[in-house]
């Protein structure tokens, strides 16, 4: 340690400017704190992973590719249209256009709220002190009466698959690719490996994905996740099931599968097998913050890890989603600053933009047994929606689990069009402790995909009108 | 390095034992002087602890819950002269939260860091706006039994609690598991602290004294125009601290010490022992306040000798005090009479008991705009009830209607205390 060295004081000190970060920044500097926010990438990167490389990104890529599928499949209702063709310059110009529009806003939200933006990496010295390193390599010291850590996490990579930013990628690269690869191997059938690989196959790609598990969405209920799969082999998209890549070859991927080894075309790979918390470098320990073997830090109902110091976002447990970031974020402002608060959902909403979309909020029917209630499960089919077969779709359901001891409805569960919306008002549903006959009673508008779940609703109320039980 | 015994200090006048609540240092931990080390709960209040000297925590000797006699040594504090460098790191204050279920139901596609644990303790049945209501009320949803369908805990149940002193401190992550248990099975609650001293106290002050209550219903008229000119001059000099704080109490206590002076009776105590009555000369006024470990009456030391408007910012301020448990015992001792306004619970007429060793409690029930006859006419007029419990031992139902009636006079008559104001 330097000694003499002057610190700055600060009072609230948010290491990471994503969506946790952010958003603990605002809620901070309305409780009237003055809050400093480290962000290692600038200014230009407020809003994070989700904003740059991540979420946003990724949506616009995939309302591009179900442009171009959809297209196509209309041919069925009438649409004419010879030659639909693609231009990922452009799009990737389009895509910036938005990412810098949001940023923008973000900065600006902030600046209003008077929170000072700081460039450069931070790194705990001491409990209360930290050193920040300027992109001009100046050393700066702050010191801090309170912190919130929101750093992130990033792409893990594979030994036998380095990220070279050119044959082989994560998400970041995948998405600024700026024309589509003949093939690409998509190593990792979680969540981000199917949305980018169903994108890049509804571009035009040659796509093979590759899962170490015996099934995609390993992580997903197989009801679920059933209608995806079928959608995939439907796209032309190779599922290898079971296998590893073990290396790289001329325009091929090498692997390992239970039959041997085989080989699949792959001009480009993406690996997208999982995310790893940026936790390793900050100096967190000089900071009295205990980092577990998984680099998650163990916190508090109200995301304290310390006194002073308060953790969120994908560096403490649970899903790495920026909607629990977010809250998770004004709850840490929220404590920091004296008031009572705590993370306490009933429900953490979850969304895969997969073909089609897969959203849940609350407990599988396997958990709600598992927790010793009552269960009580309706499945209502987009077969029967009226407005699903004038959106061309017939495959996939939407699933309540309710409690039937305490009346009360558990878990939403939906694989369709738009289930990524839909999952709202389950959520509430959830976080309201309603009734089934709450949202059956409710009128949901015609025709809308909405309507699904007041059925799913009267199915547990044991009078639908739709299905015949 | 010498090593420093920490004692429990007497912390409060004839309190023998305390029991402690919760650390706030955990064993390896860097201290330093005067910052919180513990909190332990009296007879009487919640006090937090100092640490003692600059140190690490070398040892601590009991558990929370554990009673605590005064002069046992509690915690052993190591000064660490000399020893330069980075702190041991510190285990965080809080259990930390299982992966996956125990941040909610989330069910998502996640990371494989959701590891399945135990089944978590079943969520109380409320919306996200009560649960966020009982946190700032304190107020254990897991002890809250909900009057909504099913079960489910209404806003109105939780302040319901609170307001009943049904409040406890927030759950640790670490206790909320072993306070809860499944529906339908019996849950023991340790009768302890603030709890035992009102269970003991009321038992004794119920089976000891004889009360006698005086029932009455005041027309409130005078005094609420009082109350409002008073306020709206506290709000017209910008004092929005004091309107706030000009509520009929201290107007009460202002009365009741102009009606105890004439009524010495009425502010005295009784020892059957030595068979003495001791009339008292000081005015100290007790404030029943829900708080949310229980109930507690703060008190208002020589109340006769303070202005209304010392005596508003006084009671706010002890109330404010009570519900944050900041308490100190001082504040809690001492009283000659006690005021108890629970009409903002919405009861009518109450029975007040006794607070030994006082002889009489004032309640202030509803007030409520009711039609009575003024002659023969049926007007309509705001009726505030009062019940006073007087001990007969001492006060009989004369005295005690004497003292009340002179009450009840002030009260609708407020203008008559300038007929001795100096």
């Amino acid at each position: 340690m330097v000694v003499g060295e002057l610190a700055e004081p600060v009072d609230l000190l948010v290491v990471g400017g994503g969506p946790g970060g952010y958003a603990a920044a605002l809620r901070a500097a309305q409780l009237g704190r003055e809050v400093t926010l480290v962000e290692r990438g600038g200014p230009e990167a407020l809003g994070g992973s989700c904003l740059h490389v991540g979420c946003i990104p990724s949506k616009a890529l995939i309302e591009l590719a179900s442009g171009v599928e959809r297209t196509r499949a209309l041919g069925a209702a009438g649409l004419v249209c010879p030659e639909v063709s693609v231009d990922l310059g452009r799009f990737q110009e389009w895509k910036r256009g938005i990412v810098a529009g949001l940023a923008g806003g973000v900065e600006q939200l902030l600046s209003r709220r008077g929170v000072r933006v700081v460039h450069g990496s931070l790194r705990f010295n001491q409990p209360g002190r930290a050193a920040l390193t300027t992109p001009d390599g100046d050393v700066r010291f702050l010191e801090f009466r309170q912190a919130i850590v929101a750093t992130g996490s990033r792409p893990v990579e594979l030994a036998a698959l380095p990220f070279d930013g050119e044959r082989v990628l994560d998400s970041t690269g995948a998405l600024a690719l700026d024309a589509v690869p003949a093939s690409v191997a998509v190593v990792g059938a979680g969540y981000i490996g199917l949305e980018l690989g169903t994108a890049l196959a509804k571009l035009g790609a040659s796509v093979t994905i590759v899962e170490a598990l015996d099934r995609i969405l390993p992580t997903v209920d197989a009801a679920l996740a059933a209608p995806v799969e079928r959608r995939l082999r439907g796209l032309g998209i190779e599922l290898c099931l079971g296998a590893l890549a073990r290396e790289l070859g001329d325009r091929e991927l090498v692997l390992e599968t239970p039959d041997g080894e085989r080989r699949v075309p792959a001009e480009r790979v993406v690996v997208a097998v999982g995310r790893r918390p940026n936790t390793d470098d900050l100096g967190l320990p000089e900071a009295g913050v205990q980092v577990g073997p998984d680099g998650l830090i163990p916190v508090g109902p109200d995301r304290r890890a310390t006194e002073r110091v308060a953790a969120i976002g994908d560096v403490v447990a649970g899903p790495a989603l920026a909607h629990k970031a977010m809250r998770e974020g004004i709850v840490a402002a929220e404590a920091l600053s004296g008031e009572p608060a705590e993370f306490d959902p009933a429900a953490i909403p979850a969304v895969v933009f997969s073909d089609p979309e897969i959203a849940t909020a609350g407990l599988t029917e396997a958990e709600a047994r598992a927790e010793g209630l009552d269960v009580q499960v309706s499945t209502f089919p987009w077969a029967a929606s009226g407005r699903a077969r004038t959106l061309g779709e017939r495959d996939g359901f939407v699933r309540l689990v309710a409690d039937r001891a305490s009346d009360r409805i558990v878990g939403v569960h939906a694989v369709g069009p738009h289930a990524s919306e839909l999952v709202a008002e389950g959520t509430l549903a959830i976080e309201m402790v309603a009734s089934p006959d709450d949202v059956a009673g409710t009128i949901h508008a015609h025709p809308t995909l909405s309507e699904a779940l007041g059925e799913a609703a009267e199915v547990l109320a044991g009078r639908p009108l739709h299905v015949v039980t | 390095m010498s090593a420093y015994e920490f004692k429990l200090p007497d912390v409060g006048e004839g309190i023998d034992a305390a029991q402690l609540i919760e650390w706030k240092v955990a064993v390896g931990d860097p201290v330093k002087e005067d910052e919180p080390l513990a909190e332990v709960e009296t007879d009487k209040a919640i006090v937090v602890l100092p640490c003692p000297a600059d140190g690490v925590v070398a040892e601590l000797r009991f558990e929370p819950g554990d009673e605590i006699p005064v002069g046992e040594v509690i915690a052993v504090i190591e000064s660490a002269a000399g020893a330069e460098g980075a702190p041991p790191s510190r285990p965080p204050e809080r259990a930390p939260v299982p992966a996956g279920r125990g941040d909610g139901a989330a069910s998502a596609p996640q990371p494989a860091a959701a590891a399945t644990g135990a089944a978590a303790p079943r969520r109380p049945l409320a919306s996200p706006a009560t649960r966020r209501r009982a946190r700032e009320l304190g107020v254990d949803l897991a002890a809250v039994a909900g009057s909504g369908p099913g079960g489910r805990i209404l806003r109105e149940d939780v302040e319901a609690a609170a307001g009943a002193g049904g409040a406890r401190p927030a759950p640790s992550a670490s206790s909320a598991a072993s306070r809860t248990a499944p529906s339908g099975e019996t849950r023991t609650i340790p009768l302890r602290g603030v709890r035992k001293t009102i269970a003991q106290r009321l038992t004794e002050a119920w089976q000891t004294i004889p009360h006698v209550i005086d029932y009455r219903e005041v027309d409130a008229g005078a005094l609420l125009e009082a109350r409002d000119a008073l306020r709206a001059r506290a709000a017209a000099r910008g004092d929005e601290r004091l309107a706030k704080a000009i509520t009929l109490t201290p107007l009460i206590v202002k009365i009741t010490c102009r009606a105890l002076a004439e009524h010495p009776y009425a502010n005295a105590s009784v020892d059957m022992e030595r068979g003495e009555i001791a009339l008292h000369g000081s005015y100290h006024i007790g404030i029943a306040t829900s708080a949310p470990d229980g109930l507690m009456v703060p008190v208002v030391r020589d109340a006769d000798g303070k202005t209304l408007t010392e005596l508003a910012l006084e009671i706010a301020a002890l109330a404010e005090a009570a519900r944050e448990r900041r308490l100190a015992p001082e504040q809690l001792r001492g009283a000659t009479f006690t005021v108890n306004n629970f009409g903002a619970l919405g009861i009518w007429l109450g029975t007040p008991i006794i607070n030994p060793p006082e002889v009489a409690n004032l309640g202030i029930g509803r007030l409520e705009r009711r039609p009575v006859a003024r002659g023969d006419e049926v007007v309509i007029r705001p009726i505030l009830p009062l019940s006073v419990s007087g001990d007969h031992r001492v006060l009989d139902g004369d005295t005690l209607a004497a003292f009340v009636s002179r009450m009840v006079e002030l009260m609708e008559q407020p203008v008559l205390l300038l007929e001795e104001a100096r």
